[in-house]
């Protein structure tokens, strides 16, 4: 049998590898992948919580897996943009590296 | 059953509808300068609906009106956000139709995208579901982006970068925490996590709780820009067309504050020890960082970004001041709305009055505005009362608005918090004063006359009127709070 | 319980053998002569539908295909409310139906914006 924990510590250490890329990586694709890791570990959490603790039956039964799609939309919506706004970046600049991105200091 | 919840969104749906509308009607009409007309009335119509709501909420006993089975709810507080959020935003457009000619590819999306933002923030004071939460809050963020890169120029896509991703990260950080919270409770209602809260009582210790409602603070601290998610402010506000500075200013803030008063109040209210102690350090490094900072800027948005981190401290003092054991909505919330719509008047009318001056003279300089009273006795008079009211002296908004919230400090025992709060009232009128003092006192660089259109000296009329009505009764808006809140329970 | 275990242990044998024997059978054909060895540059080409190649497959392409990509990623993801709303639709019944139009006209407004404002043209 495979129990909530292992869901658990698996979101947990992919929510940790996004939080690593994210601190770690210059450029900015990099760094989105991070965040998608990041979200993908929360759907993870969500999803398990779901299914194991929430009893049959009730009102909350499907609000996990209901949250995890809102969360795969939104994050669709927010690298579409992100990706617009690198493209534009990276025409202004010719770079997408994030420590280059420092027109504005203090 | 759910058409007859539908009423119940009827604002915000109206809000989405004309943002289409805007959206649709730049793609065919030529004339650009409809637009800016439309969306007013755009904004006219959920505010009429909203009025529709408030007095029918006079008629009922409870009110509040909860739909969609406890996602969303209508009572006066998020009525009272509503009403905050849809005048600033009117104040916005009004203000921005010659900065809008700078995007000129751009004019209906930022009047739609301006909407949206709305639309969003209005959803945030009003849900009190953990989904519905983060779905209004990443739709008032995503919006919010795109308005910031609507430039087009290297300052601004860096600063809608670097917000997306600030915004991105703490947002995943925020779902974390929700999951987890989620995962504890059963469920994502406020209502329901509370009550869970307070029947299970081994819940209460689980390290796991404390952990998601701190990765949840993550979220809402970006959304009020408190410390340490400030870093995107300055940039922000510096590298954004100047009336989207303004707007994230005065809306964002706002409706951050309504999200987090419902889920730290309503959810979390056992859990005060935890929270409103870390709430009283963030308030007090967010005043210290904020107001030190600002005195270095010679940019003045730049400036007046540290000034908005500074008040997210003092509006934080409100928070931190909780009630003992049972009074959990006590002055302290009341203090936050006050000082929130005491801000909004305030901080639109100097940014209001920035825009016309800084668009004129070319410069975002506090030097280059340098007898400006000279060039145009108006605009330097009202940013100057704006500035005196964002110091907090009287006859303004802003001496009630920081007089409250220490109040409610005290009160709750949080003295040394207020004093505080006190010695960065202080340290802020050396950085408002030298603005003033460059603009009277040093001689221009040209006589030539800095005009401004209609429409924005209205706007900026209308707010330098609140801030000073407010100042001069600060009964009315009491009253108003005190209603608003009165329906949170 | 073990028995399922056991039919993954199977699966997973299976799938290990089979590309390895795919690997071994032509190496072990290759002694007996069976497998013929005659390496030609054409073999190596970049393959395009029979047509004649021109330069190599290692090129930058066109800054617009990342346009159409991110416009083919948001609509090919709003799409997942799909999946629920077409489990769900008895239950949901008309409503359900009117309201999906309506999420289903919004995205066309998206669509028709980005048509209008030549996102979608080659220029």
């Amino acid at each position: 049998m495979i129990n909530i924990e292992y869901y658990l510590v698996l979101s947990a250490a992919i929510f940790c590898i996004g939080v690593y890329g994210v601190l770690a990586r210059r450029n900015a694709i990099l760094i989105l992948m991070s965040i998608e890791l990041m979200l993908q570990a929360v759907n993870i959490n969500l999803i398990a919580f779901s299914t194991y603790l929430i009893p049959k039956g009730e009102l909350e039964e499907h609000l996990g897996f209901i949250f995890a799609i809102f969360v795969i939309t939104i994050a669709a919506a927010e690298v579409g943009l992100a990706l617009g706004i690198i493209l534009r970046l990276y025409r202004n600049r010719a770079s997408v590296n994030v420590d280059e991105v420092n027109l504005m200091k203090w | 059953m759910f058409p007859a919840d539908l009423y119940l969104l009827m604002p915000e749906l109206a809000l989405a509808g004309m943002a289409i509308i805007v959206i649709l009607a730049d793609l065919v009409l030529k004339r650009r300068d409809l637009l800016a007309p439309l969306s007013l009335i755009g904004l006219a119509v959920p505010v009429a609906l909203s009025i529709v709501l408030w007095l029918k909420l006079d008629s009922i006993d409870p009110h509040a009106l909860s739909g969609f089975s406890g996602f969303f709810v209508v009572d006066y507080f998020s009525l009272f956000f509503k009403f905050l959020i849809l005048g600033a935003t009117a104040l916005v457009i009004m203000a921005s139709r010659e900065s809008v000619t700078r995007f000129s590819r751009f004019q209906g999306e930022y009047y739609a995208l301006i909407m949206m933002a709305s639309g969003g923030m209005m959803l945030m004071a009003a849900a009190t579901e953990l989904v519905s939460i983060y779905v209004a809050l990443e739709l008032s963020a995503l919006s919010t982006v795109a308005l910031i890169a609507l430039l087009k120029n290297s300052r601004s896509i860096e600063a809608s970068m670097k917000f997306l991703i600030l915004s991105a990260i703490s947002s995943a950080v925020m779902l974390y925490g929700m999951a987890l919270v989620f995962g504890l409770t059963g469920s994502t209602r406020l209502l329901d996590i509370a009550d869970r809260l307070t029947s299970v009582s081994e819940l209460i210790d689980q390290p796991a709780l404390l952990l998601g409602v701190i990765f949840i603070i993550t979220g809402f601290g970006f959304k009020i820009s408190s410390v340490p998610f400030q870093m995107w402010v300055p940039d922000v506000y510096e590298g954004a067309p100047t009336p989207v500075a303004a707007y994230l200013s005065v809306a964002s803030k706002a409706a951050g504050f309504a999200v987090i008063i419902r889920v730290f109040f309503l959810a979390f209210g056992s859990l005060t020890d935890e929270w409103a102690l870390l709430f009283a350090v963030l308030a007090a490094v967010s005043m210290f960082i904020g107001n030190l900072v600002a005195i270095a800027q010679k940019n003045i948005k730049r400036m007046l970004g540290y000034s908005t981190i500074a008040h997210a401290g003092f509006i934080m003092v409100g928070l931190a001041a909780i009630g003992r054991e049972g009074e959990l909505l006590g002055p302290g919330v009341e203090s936050i709305l006050f000082y929130l719509v005491a801000y909004a008047a305030t901080n639109l009318g100097a940014f209001i009055a920035v825009i016309a001056i800084s668009s004129k003279i070319n410069s975002e300089l506090i030097d280059d505005y340098a007898g400006v009273a000279r060039r145009n006795p108006f605009l330097a008079f009202a940013l100057a009362v704006s500035l005196v009211s964002l110091m907090g002296l009287p006859p303004t908004a802003g001496f009630w608005a920081k007089l409250n919230v220490f109040n409610a400090a005290i009160e709750t025992d949080l003295v040394w918090l207020a004093l505080i709060g006190m010695i960065n009232s202080v340290i802020s009128a050396y950085f408002y004063l030298r603005v003033i003092k460059t603009m009277y006192l040093s001689p221009p660089a040209s006589e030539e006359r800095i005009t401004a259109d209609l429409p924005l000296k209205a706007a900026l009329a209308i707010a330098v009127i609140g801030l000073l009505f407010i100042g001069i009764v600060p009964g009315f808006v009491m009253d108003v709070v005190e209603t608003a809140v009165g329906t949170l329970a | 319980m073990l028995a399922d275990y056991g039919y993954i242990g199977i699966y997973l044998l299976l799938a290990t053998l089979i590309p390895v024997s795919m690997l071994l059978i032509p190496w072990a054909l290759s002694f007996v002569g069976v497998k013929p060895h005659n390496p030609t540059p054409v073999k190596l080409e970049t393959y395009e539908s029979g047509m004649r190649t021109i330069g190599g497959s290692w090129i930058r392409f066109n800054f617009r295909y990342y346009y159409f990509a991110l416009l083919f990623v948001i609509f090919d993801v709003e799409v997942v409310f799909l999946f629920p709303w077409a489990v769900y639709l008895d239950k949901l019944k008309l409503f359900g139906l009117i309201e999906m139009g309506i999420f289903i006209l919004i995205l066309m407004v998206g669509y028709a914006y980005a048509w209008r404002k030549k996102a979608l043209e080659w220029s």
